[in-house]
């Protein structure tokens, strides 16, 4: 396992900077500069000259990107383009209000989601189960930024009990909480919907085969036919997807903070996007691919606890 | 398998009621005129000069402003180089400058950290403006610089700042001054060539390069440093920054016009106009930005314990016209644009009256002395009142008897859409067809400075009517191809001796009159047409009293300063 979690991690390598190179090139082909976009339109042609100068955006390309390169390989993700401090900083301060917030709408999409998706294909075919279709229907559809902004309109201002916007402060536990909900809501019910509807699709599956017929037919109780032989089998696709609601929660979060006025790493990319911020672009990119790499390893791993015939 | 259920249930519906049980975070309180004219009396200060007020009696609870903005971010917080609206609040609420505008009322002109607003000299042919400081000016404390008295060296140090394209935006402002200081309390500004107050004071004033920095401060924490970490002597300081978030300021104990009645000023960045909106509406924020729509105005002011400010200075649209390029290098092709548009069909779009009004010069008259009124144009003969058919006459006369097609490069911000594609359906009325490419306004910005469009949209405030003509009409500023380019979009070098000649004019009256021609040449040659200004809207709780009027403010925010409360 060890050697296979090297192996994963030396191929994340090429990956990442796949990633990196694609962006560093990409962003400068989009027009515009970061220091038209930091000085605005009041200054001056010759204002503008002198800060492309100070941002070594006139030096080549090539240049520019074994600077980067370089600087990426003793650890330094070097300052932002825009407000000059630097990205270790900022991403620090983001950061936990993004992992808090993935983190806690995977736990309310995984802990409302299997069970949900496990009840309905209990009840496959009754109300409960066409209830619960539609509305996981719907959870899909419906957009992060609208199912946000509905909530925000019913927990926030119709029954105020909940911050409208903020991300809280991260020392104190009651506001950091309290400003976590909402959009914790949002982003868990969304990935709820999704859960669901895997679930029971895989638990259909699962409960025809034979094997449950068996564990039935020797009287096992339908609690332990159910979650200790149906659930195991079907687990792994619920993994996969959880998995990979995980990676794209941390990209889809950038809505959700937006709406919500929290400060995280979607936000900071959007934003640095806008500003044509390059340096601090190309940082976020850098632990969105991290990110993503780890999340998928997480999930391999995981894959071999819950079926032991997968083997790396 | 219920009991699964029932216990996730339980568990969430755990975590919410203890989320909403938990008490909330403390911070919130306990529950036409001229412009930049001096004002009469200038000799003497109109404050006492360094004796801070005594404290109001200590608060309960802190007394917090939270004010959103439409930013998603900080830019910067030097003020030599603050550009975006969203910098320019911040640096007013920490910055002062030798002289300012009138908190709310852009077009009176105060001494600020100077005592008294001077008279010019001409010594030797140079004209020179000596300033007495106030005694007892304390520059902020932050952790890497002690408090101490701002003297003439740190002003000194401000202004030459400013000049250097280094370390400055607005470095070209400054060409041909020298600064230098007399002794601790008076600084001397020599300018080569001598200008008029109305041109000189905006220079010195608390807007743009103008503003003055503490010079320990700037060296100990460096130019990238002060970025983030800035220290001045205004009525607020910096406390912190949370990236995409907010900056916090707190009060300046030691402001020399008083500790300022709040305590704390949070500023946030949020780029959603929803989520401001029912911030306010929730009572999470006291002031938030809001959208340039009179049916937002109105919608939002019929909210209880909600008033909507509609104010000043209103950035103006123009259309400007690249008469270097075919077919709009024919006057006859650009007058019959003119006659083919009408101001009305442009208001429509954002409602009309308060937010946007007309306006008939390329200098808002409203805003700043040189601009030319409706009344005046009308009396020329050149307000170009809507008449296609003379429209369609001067087009053939041009030899478009069936029109022409155009491409052209708009922002994504409506301030910009909107006016492009008002423009595309009324000259279609003419047979002229603009294809219109949106991109991102960083982008925008960036292509019409590289002419490609014949046909630029362009929405700006500039701060007198000099720099108005001087950037987008003088032939320096010619895109591209001129000495310093800039934003003369229309390739026009027509009007440089009048601009040129007003701007050395000593008599008010008469340099009024040249910059009035200036823009009658102008609409005469239709370089440009003026469509609109768009006010500034902000929606406050009806607790939150600014302190002053608001009629007109440069930094586009109600400005907050030491007078600004919060009754509730």
């Amino acid at each position: 396992m060890i050697r296979y979690i090297a192996s994963r991690l030396l191929l994340a390598i090429p990956t990442v900077l796949a990633v990196l190179t694609l962006v560093f090139f990409v962003v400068r082909v989009i027009p515009g500069d970061p220091a038209t976009a930091a000085l605005g339109d009041y200054a001056s042609q010759e204002a503008v000259e002198a800060l492309r100068e100070k941002m070594g955006l006139n030096d080549p390309l090539y240049v520019q990107y074994f600077r980067f390169l370089s600087d990426l390989l003793r650890g330094d993700l070097g300052t932002s383009m825009i407000t000059g401090k630097e990205i270790s900083d900022l991403v620090r301060q983001v950061l936990p209000y993004t992992l808090e917030l993935t983190i806690t709408a995977i736990f309310i999409g995984t802990i409302l989601g299997v069970p949900l998706g496990i009840y309905t294909a209990r009840h496959v075919n009754t109300s409960i189960d066409y209830i619960g279709r539609v509305v996981s229907l719907a959870g899909l559809s419906v957009p992060a930024f609208y199912l946000g902004i509905l909530i925000m309109l019913t927990f926030a201002y119709k029954i105020p009990i909940f911050p409208a916007v903020g991300g809280g402060d991260l020392t104190d536990l009651n506001s950091n909480l309290r400003h976590l909900v909402l959009p914790a809501m949002t982003l868990g019910l969304i990935m709820t919907a999704s859960v669901t509807r895997l679930t029971r699709s895989a638990m259909l599956n699962v409960l025809k085969d034979d094997y449950v017929r068996t564990a039935r037919a020797k009287g096992l109780s339908e609690r332990i036919v159910v979650l200790r032989h149906a659930l195991r089998a079907a687990l792994v696709p619920i993994v996969s997807i959880i998995g990979v609601w995980a990676a794209s929660l941390v990209a889809d979060s950038v809505l959700t903070e937006t709406v919500f006025a929290r400060p995280g790493l979607g936000k900071m990319l959007v934003s640095a996007i806008m500003q044509r911020d390059y340096t601090l672009l190309q940082s976020v990119m850098v632990i969105y691919a991290l990110f993503v790499v780890g999340i998928n390893l997480i999930t391999d791993i995981i894959y071999s606890f819950v079926d032991p015939r997968i083997t790396h | 398998m219920k009991r699964f259920v029932l216990l996730g249930s339980i568990l969430l519906l755990l975590l919410f009621a203890l989320a909403a049980c938990a008490q909330a975070t403390p911070g919130a309180p306990a529950e036409e005129p001229p412009a930049a004219q001096p004002t009469e009396k200038p000799a003497e200060p109109t404050e006492k000069p360094a004796e801070p007020t005594e404290a109001p009696p200590e608060p309960s609870e802190p007394m917090v402003l939270r004010y959103a903005d439409k930013a998603a971010d900080l830019g910067t917080m030097d003020p030599h180089f603050a550009a975006a609206t969203n910098d320019r609040n911040l640096v007013d609420m920490i910055f002062n400058a030798l002289v300012r505008y009138k908190p709310g009322d852009g077009s009176t002109f105060e001494p600020d950290l100077a005592v008294s607003l001077p008279e010019p000299e001409v010594v030797d042919g140079k004209q020179v403006w000596t300033f007495e400081l106030r005694k007892g000016v304390m520059c902020q404390e932050t952790k890497e610089t002690p408090a101490y008295e701002l003297t003439s060296e740190d002003v000194v140090y401000s202004l030459q700042k400013s000049a250097n394209p280094d370390t400055s935006a607005y470095a070209g402002e400054y060409n041909g001054m020298t600064v230098e200081a007399l002794d601790d309390y008076t600084v001397k500004i020599t300018l080569e060539q001598p200008i008029s107050p109305i041109l000189f004071f905006p220079k010195v004033a608390d807007y743009a390069g103008g503003f003055i920095i503490c010079k320990q401060h700037y060296e100990n924490v460096g130019a990238e440093g002060f970025k983030t970490n800035p220290a001045g002597t205004g009525p607020f300081k910096f406390e912190s920054y949370t990236p995409q978030d907010k900056v916090v300021l707190v009060a300046n104990d030691a402001y020399f016009r008083g500790r300022p009645k709040l305590d704390r000023v949070e500023y946030r960045f949020m780029p959603e106009l929803n989520s401001r909106e029912l911030g306010l509406k929730s009572g999470d924020l006291d002031v938030i930005n809001g959208q340039n729509e009179s049916d937002w105005v109105k919608r939002m002011d019929q909210e209880e314990g909600i008033s909507v400010d509609v104010y000043g200075v209103g950035e103006v649209a123009t259309i400007h016209f690249n008469t270097s390029v075919k077919p709009l290098d024919d006057v006859r092709v650009r007058k019959a644009i003119a006659y083919a548009l009408d101001r009305d069909e442009f208001l429509a779009l954002f409602g009309g009256p308060p937010v946007a009004e007309k306006v008939y010069s390329a200098v808002p008259a409203k805003f700043l002395p040189g601009g030319l009124t409706k009344e005046e144009v009308e009396e020329l003969g050149l307000d170009y009142a809507r008449d296609l058919e003379k429209a369609k006459q001067l087009l053939a006369e041009a030899g478009y008897p069936d029109g022409f097609s155009l491409e052209v490069v708009s922002s994504e911000r409506e301030s910009y859409l909107k006016p492009y594609t008002s423009m595309q359906a009324q000259l279609a009325k003419i047979g002229i067809d603009i294809k219109i490419t949106t991109v991102d306004h960083s982008s925008m910005h960036k292509l019409i400075r590289q002419d490609v469009n014949p046909i630029v949209v362009y929405v700006a405030w500039r701060p007198n009517a000099d720099v108005y003509l001087t950037r987008f009409y003088h032939s320096d500023s010619i895109v591209v191809t001129g000495a310093k380019p800039d934003t003369n979009f229309s390739h026009y070098a027509g009007i440089d001796d009048l601009i040129e000649a007003a701007r050395v004019e000593q008599d008010a009256d008469k340099q009024v009159q040249m910059w009035k021609d200036a823009q009658i040449k102008l609409l005469e040659e239709m370089i440009s047409y003026p469509i609109l200004y768009m006010n500034q809207v902000t929606a406050r709780h009806d607790y939150v009293d600014y302190g002053h009027e608001l009629k007109s403010v440069l930094a586009l925010y109600p400005q907050i300063d030491e007078t600004t409360t919060i009754n509730k």
